[in-house]
């Protein structure tokens, strides 16, 4: 149909391919199972993988999820979705089908896509949307729906459908031989049989179900068809024409929206499933003053799995980098990682967990994870932890994040302490962001970081809280407590060995 | 509709403690020779001996069903007979393993519904031919009468044809989405093509038929075949379902009578003699009481026990005295008569009244709580209270050496609480004890309600495992030691007893 405009895309932008590592560290992937569920559409699985270049876009993204956040918008455009891939579905099945069926799939392409577009122009219109993103698309469907060509089709398509209800038929089948004919009058089997047996106290109720094994367009069916038309000639006729009239039903526009909307309702939905009272989802808010202040963020991935504890991180943007020590098992390296897939989500210009989020838009996330040792791998781990350092440092700026967990841990505390330091400072210089994940408590002290503390139970010491606050390392270690919780420190071995 | 009701079952659930109920009192036993290897009737028999609610006129009704069926035992033996081998057949010659293949649901339940139909054909001259007198039995053959006459057996073997095994259909049919096929509405065939029927359809009917090499053809003619049926294949199971349950329902309610006709039979064989309870709220009276299990075990008459016992409300029965002494038999032969009289049975007695019909509990001694120790004697204790629970005014309690996991002193207040509190409830109490303190304070206390019990021993110190009423007596072990002293020639200071 000839459309005079042209379709802005949902998206603003495509972004550039994710780093492969930093995917698997920050445990995207996973993630991504649970974003999109069964979906296996892999253009939708690439958006999720492309963090942003620019800013704008990411903002303009936000901004339709804002709209799409309110739930009257969000099943409007769910269900405009539907009925687009209905009538697409229609289509693609019409290049197979027998030509009775042709006729009926052709009209039922017309008519979803017409319900399709005109209950989603007049729903969309009356929402008060703000984003750009779908502002552009409702004027686009404006000038579908205003159009002299849509107009015709909707009448023809709608007469098509009358005529097609008329036809009723009176089939018999005996053996392999099938009769046709136009229905007058009969008794229903199935209403005597019921009020017979009616008499009998009601048993259980079993329900025999049909599942179709062939399908149900076939040169069998084209046959039955075949009679039903031979007494209802007129009615085949306007199903005819309106199939010659009208060739192409949905609009390219049309097309591209239906699938482009899809990275917002997959995430939207993924965000209705995680959310209750106390785990919510956030617009993210980029600031330019390098300042970052996260309140109650929470890892996506340990919901599968109960409850999940809350953590805060702020910072005025002087200091940028973290320095996270504490108790074993304490959470620390969760910590870390759920800031990281925080950062990327916002990166991509999507809602993140968390009850406020403000922070730099990063336009690189880089992470540096302790190697398996590799037996076949010549370098040593120390060797490919400096390795990955230096590479990071290379490519490191101010709108950087590095997520760095337990490096150098494979040499002294002391050397490990100097790399760490050597390492720190540099990011420190570039003016980049790191979340530095380490067991020396040294490292806490170097004067331009943050020393966050993961925190033991206030009920029970022995145990972790899972909160990651800011602090210093604590001076007592809790292998030695329970040592001597089990009467094994030297005191107590000395009089029970006496 | 068909409504019958031989056993007024109700919507009564088992008493809570079932299991122990049934295996404290020996049901099985019971059971055993009641079913004489029938399941049916041995499920039916543990059912109802277990209910929870009676009344004394459903008491009265199922007494009065009793005595007809064993006036017109033949009958209800062929009756049951006729409803098993019914089922038998349908079970064996219609196969339904799955509800998703309409065509076979459909053609399975029809020569379901033909042999059923047959049954029922045959119950009726049974029916009809015997002399039933009680409500249960008279309702029966008046609402069977009354629902089913030859015009719905010749209706119902005329739908077993029209769909059975290698018939063809007839249905209507509309044209929907695709242009497929919908609402199909299976119908009546017309009368068989008459010579003028087919003149008329010339030109009105359009035919073909598949080639039988085309398989793939052939495939979709029986998927819609299956489809058609599948619109009428529920109504079909459902019908015959119905008709099965009918004969399930007549089959277990009859097993009852069975059951009776079998236990009859068996007290002639031993000859134990039959009462018919009657229920007197001042009354605790029997006369020649037997334990019908101990009968069973030993296939003769064990020693019956008579009391007599006017009742103000409540009672509580206190038994006490030496092992062996046949004080648990008395309590089973109880709890077993007791059972019966509520299930509308003959009990094993010259005669048999009791104050109330209510629930049956036992609470036994495991044998794991025989050690003392306040772990065992609090699961003894939650195993009360979950009795507790379901306790109801005019309900009875067995108690066999309850409360002996602690010592006797702290033992005997925690029963006297109890037994008082039941007491004063309206429970009724029937207590194997050895708690010297709760027999002498509770006796006192509430002697008007208390009947204490000790096993009978005739002057020259021999037993006769017969209890009569009694006060505290020695207990067995001291005889013992003295019997094996005399024996011994082994003389020593007389103990002094507890």
């Amino acid at each position: 149909m000839g459309v005079g405009m042209e379709y802005k895309s949902i998206l603003g932008e495509r972004g550039r391919a994710a780093d492969e590592q930093v995917l698997y560290d920050l445990r995207i992937s996973e993630l991504l199972e649970d974003i999109l569920g069964r979906e296996r559409d892999e253009f939708l699985r690439s958006l999720y993988l492309e963090p942003l270049n620019n800013e704008e876009i990411a903002v303009f993204r936000l901004n339709v999820f804002r709209d799409l956040m309110r739930n009257e918008v969000y099943n409007a455009v769910e269900n405009f979705v539907e009925k687009i891939r209905e009538s697409i579905d229609y289509i693609e099945l019409e290049k197979e089908a027998y030509e009775q069926h042709k006729l009926g799939l052709h009209l039922d392409a017309a008519l979803s896509y017409i319900e399709a577009v005109e209950s989603f122009y007049n729903d969309l219109k009356v929402l008060g949307i703000r984003s750009q993103g779908l502002l552009n698309f409702l004027n686009y469907l404006q000038s579908i729906v205003e159009s002299r060509s849509f107009r015709l089709m909707k009448e023809r398509a709608y007469e098509a459908k009358k005529a097609r209800d008329e036809i009723k038929i009176r089939v018999k089948i005996i053996g392999n031989r099938i009769k046709v004919r136009r229905y007058d009058e009969g008794k229903d089997l199935s209403a005597i049989i019921k009020n017979l047996f009616s008499r009998f106290k009601e048993s259980e109720v079993e329900e025999v179900k049909h599942i179709r094994v062939t399908s149900e367009m076939s040169h069998i069916h084209a046959a039955i068809l075949e009679g039903a038309f031979k007494f209802y000639r007129k009615e085949y006729e306007i199903l005819k024409r309106f199939m010659e009239d009208f060739q192409k039903i949905v609009d390219d526009g049309v097309m591209r929206f239906a699938k482009e909307v899809k990275f917002y309702l997959t995430y939207v939905r993924y965000m209705k499933k995680v959310m209750q009272p106390e785990y919510l989802f956030t617009i993210p808010n980029f600031t330019c003053d390098g300042s970052i202040n996260v309140k109650n963020f929470y890892n996506l991935l340990l919901l599968r799995s109960g409850r999940v504890v809350h953590n805060d991180i702020s910072t005025d943007g002087v200091k940028r980098v973290f320095v996270i020590t504490g108790m074993n098992s304490g959470g620390k390296t969760t910590f870390a990682i759920s800031f990281g897939q925080l950062a990327y989500l916002s990166t991509l210009g999507l809602p993140v967990p968390a009850t406020e989020a403000s922070l730099p838009f990063f336009t690189s996330i880089m992470t540096a994870f302790p190697a398996r040792e590799d037996p076949r791998e010549s370098m040593s781990r120390l060797e490919q932890d400096i390795t990955k350092a230096l590479k990071i440092l290379k490519q490191a700026n101010s709108t950087t994040l590095v997520i760095a967990n337990e490096l150098f841990s494979t040499t002294t505390s002391e050397e490990g302490f100097q790399l760490a330091r050597l390492f720190l400072s540099e990011l420190n210089r570039k003016r980049a962001y790191c979340l530095f994940v380490t067991f020396i408590p040294g490292v806490a002290s170097i004067d331009f970081t943050i020393s966050l503390v993961a925190m033991p139970s206030p009920e029970d010491p022995m145990k972790p809280s899972y909160k990651i606050l800011p602090g210093s390392p604590p001076s007592e270690y809790m292998a030695v407590r329970i040592a001597a919780k089990h009467r094994l420190l030297y005191n107590h071995l000395r009089e029970i060995l006496r | 509709m068909i409504h019958f009701d031989l056993l007024k079952i109700g919507n009564s659930p088992k008493i809570t403690t079932a299991e122990d109920v049934r295996a404290d009192l020996e049901l099985d036993k019971i059971i055993g020779i009641a079913s004489n290897k029938d399941r049916l009737v041995a499920e039916t028999w543990l059912e109802v001996l277990l209910l929870r609610d009676s009344s004394e006129d459903i008491m009265r009704y199922r007494q009065e069903a009793v005595k007809d069926a064993l006036v017109n035992r033949e009958a209800v033996q062929k009756m049951y007979l006729l409803a098993r081998e019914a089922i038998e057949k349908a079970r064996r010659e219609v196969f339904i393993p799955r509800l998703d293949d309409p065509t076979l649901v459909v053609y399975e339940t029809s020569k379901g519904i033909e042999i059923l139909v047959d049954a029922v054909e045959k119950l009726l001259t049974i029916l009809t031919s015997a002399k039933f007198s009680s409500k249960a039995f008279s309702e029966l053959v008046s609402s069977l009468t009354e629902n089913i006459d030859s015009e719905f057996i010749s209706s119902a073997r005329n739908i077993a044809k029209i769909l059975a095994y290698g018939e063809g259909i007839d249905f209507s049919v509309n044209i929907g989405n695709y242009n497929c096929l919908k609402n199909p509405v299976l119908l009546v065939p017309k009368e068989r093509n008459s010579l003028i029927s087919k003149i008329l359809s010339i030109g009105k009917e359009y035919t073909f038929s598949i080639d039988p090499r085309d398989e793939a053809g052939l495939q979709v003619l029986a998927d819609i075949k299956r489809w058609v049926l599948s619109q009428i294949a529920t109504t079909m199971l459902n019908a015959y379902n119905r008709l099965r349950n009918f004969f399930e329902d007549l089959a277990k309610q009859l097993s009852f009578y069975i059951g009776v006709i079998n236990m009859n039979d068996f007290f002639e064989k031993i000859g134990l003699p039959k009462t018919y309870p009657e229920v007197n709220p001042r009354k605790l009276s029997f006369e020649n009481l037997y334990c019908l299990s101990l009968a069973i075990s030993t296939l003769s008459k064990p020693t019956p026990n008579t009391l007599d016992s006017d009742v103000d409300g409540s009672f509580a029965i206190l038994i006490t005295g030496a092992n062996r002494g046949g004080k648990t038999t008395f309590l089973k032969a109880i709890g077993q008569a007791l059972l019966l009289t509520r299930a509308g049975l003959f009990v094993p007695a010259e005669s048999f009244i009791i104050p109330t019909p209510g629930a049956i509990y036992t609470h036994f001694l495991r044998e794991e709580e025989r050690r003392m120790s306040y772990g065992k004697f609090e699961d003894e204790i939650r195993r009360f209270r979950s009795i507790v629970d379901s306790l109801k005014r005019g309900d009875y309690i067995l108690m066999d050496e309850s409360f002996s996991s602690t010592n006797p002193v702290e033992a005997s207040i925690v029963a006297e609480n109890i037994v008082s509190a039941l007491v004063d409830s309206g429970i009724n109490v029937a207590y194997i004890t050895f708690l010297h303190d709760f027999i002498y304070r509770f006796t006192n206390r509430y002697s008007k309600k208390t009947v204490l019990l000790v096993p009978e021993r005739l002057k020259d110190g021999t037993r006769t495992f017969r209890l009569v009423r009694g006060f505290i007596q020695p207990g067995y072990a001291m005889e013992l030691w003295r019997k094996i002293s005399a024996t011994l020639s082994y003389s020593t200071s007389p103990s002094p007893t507890v």
